[in-house]
């Protein structure tokens, strides 16, 4: 997948409607105001649906930035 | 020897929390946004003084109206809010019920699979000829565990009983079962104090999740992602083998209940296995998340809104709590 892609299905995860809300590789999802318990269901959604994978919710506690969630699912998965 | 499910009532608690009530609470909720996504407008609760047997109790009554209570001949009581450690609720309820007391009564303790389980084991019950007509009364008051901060749960839960006859029929209406247990999940959805391994703490400290629920280890905690992990990865392949069991395809199938656990959590599985919208129940609106009660209460709203009519064939499966699942198909 594309990261343009993939950033564009993480702001539907979120439901971010704004399309010129800025979001970016370094972009922290914890500093957005849309990110809260029930995000992070969508978000683990959203990687089931594109990559047939489950991420431990103890790794996903330390997601911070848009990159370091994508490091979590796997670099291959990137072009 | 065949089963079937001949009748199921349910009773809800009184007292009512609407999502306005939430919202004024937690500042950052919305009653729309509260509707939007978990799919629930407002949750029964039980008052201080009144319990999951008193709840059964009122569950019982209601479907023995209409039948004859000295045809039962086994009691099976699922929760996991008991009145005590000992003795079993079930012999309370025996007795509060006027139920004979040449009949087989016990307690068994599973959440969100409880119904299915309890189907299962009323099933065998019946084929090998233990008992012949059986009253199964499934009653939760999760909110009893529930911290008063503890804004993500408040949310979900609510309390309720159902009360199911199972009888001997003329033809099979209670198909094959799939059962599954994973124990290594036991910590994401527990009550930690209380039991015997940690005693209730009165001096417990409050944990803070960082999303503005508050807990200590005396009440109910829910690891939501994990649970949801579990769910999507076992459900699907729950439901293959429940099919492949039974014989039978989607296509075949008039309807589809699942345990009522959220909107958002059963809408994506649904879509995730392919199941149509018009085959698939999704109702939480007056209710929440009753745990144990969930698909009874489903099953009898499907058939009075006549979503769903006599003979219909519909899958059922419960998961959740343990961690512990299980799927059947009936014939209603």
């Amino acid at each position: 997948m594309k990261k343009r892609e993939f950033i564009d299905e993480l702001k539907d995860a979120l439901e971010i409607e704004d399309k010129d809300q800025e979001i970016t590789l370094e972009t922290n999802l914890k500093d957005l105001e849309e990110y809260d318990s029930l995000s992070v269901l969508s978000i683990i959604a959203m990687i089931d649906k594109n990559f047939g994978k489950q991420i431990p919710s103890s790794d996903f506690i330390k997601v911070t930035t848009v990159s370091s969630l994508m490091e979590l699912i796997g670099k291959k998965h990137f072009d | 020897m065949s089963v079937k499910i001949l009748n199921i009532e349910y009773y809800l608690p009184k007292t009512i929390i609407t999502n306005d009530d939430l919202a004024k609470q937690f500042s950052d909720w919305s009653s729309e946004k509260i509707e939007k996504k978990v799919g629930i407008k407002e949750r029964h609760i039980v008052k201080e003084d009144e319990t999951a047997l008193d709840l059964a109790l009122e569950a019982g009554k209601k479907i023995l109206k209409n039948y004859d209570k000295d045809k039962i001949d086994f009691l099976l009581l699922c929760t996991q809010s008991p009145e005590y450690y000992l003795p079993s609720g079930a012999c309370i309820l025996q007795d509060r019920l006027g139920l004979k007391t040449n009949i087989g009564a016990f307690d068994y303790n599973l959440g969100c699979s409880g119904f299915i389980y309890g189907l299962a084991v009323a099933k065998s019950l019946i084929n090998s000829n233990i008992a012949k007509n059986i009253l199964l009364i499934t009653s939760e008051t999760y909110t009893k565990h529930i911290h008063p901060k503890d804004k993500g749960n408040k949310t979900i839960f609510g309390d309720a009983a159902a009360a199911i006859i199972i009888e001997k029929s003329e033809e099979e209406q209670i198909g094959e079962f799939v059962l599954g247990t994973d124990g290594s999940g036991y910590e994401d959805l527990i009550v930690p104090n209380g039991g015997l391994r940690n005693r209730y703490d009165v001096n417990a400290k409050e944990i803070d999740d960082g999303s503005g629920s508050i807990r200590t280890d005396n009440n109910l905690y829910m690891n939501g992602p994990e649970i949801f992990n579990f769910t999507i990865k076992a459900i699907p392949k729950v439901v293959d083998e429940i099919l492949a069991k039974n014989n039978i395809t989607l296509d075949d199938l008039d309807y589809v209940i699942f345990h009522q656990a959220n909107k958002y959590m059963n809408e994506y599985l649904r879509k995730k296995i392919n199941i149509p919208k018009e085959k698939f129940y999704l109702n939480l609106l007056h209710t929440g998340n009753t745990v144990s009660a969930t698909i009874p209460i489903a099953i009898k709203d499907a058939l009075d809104n006549k979503l769903i009519k006599r003979g219909d064939k519909v899958l059922l499966v419960g998961f959740g709590v343990g961690y512990s699942w299980g799927g059947t198909i009936v014939i209603l």
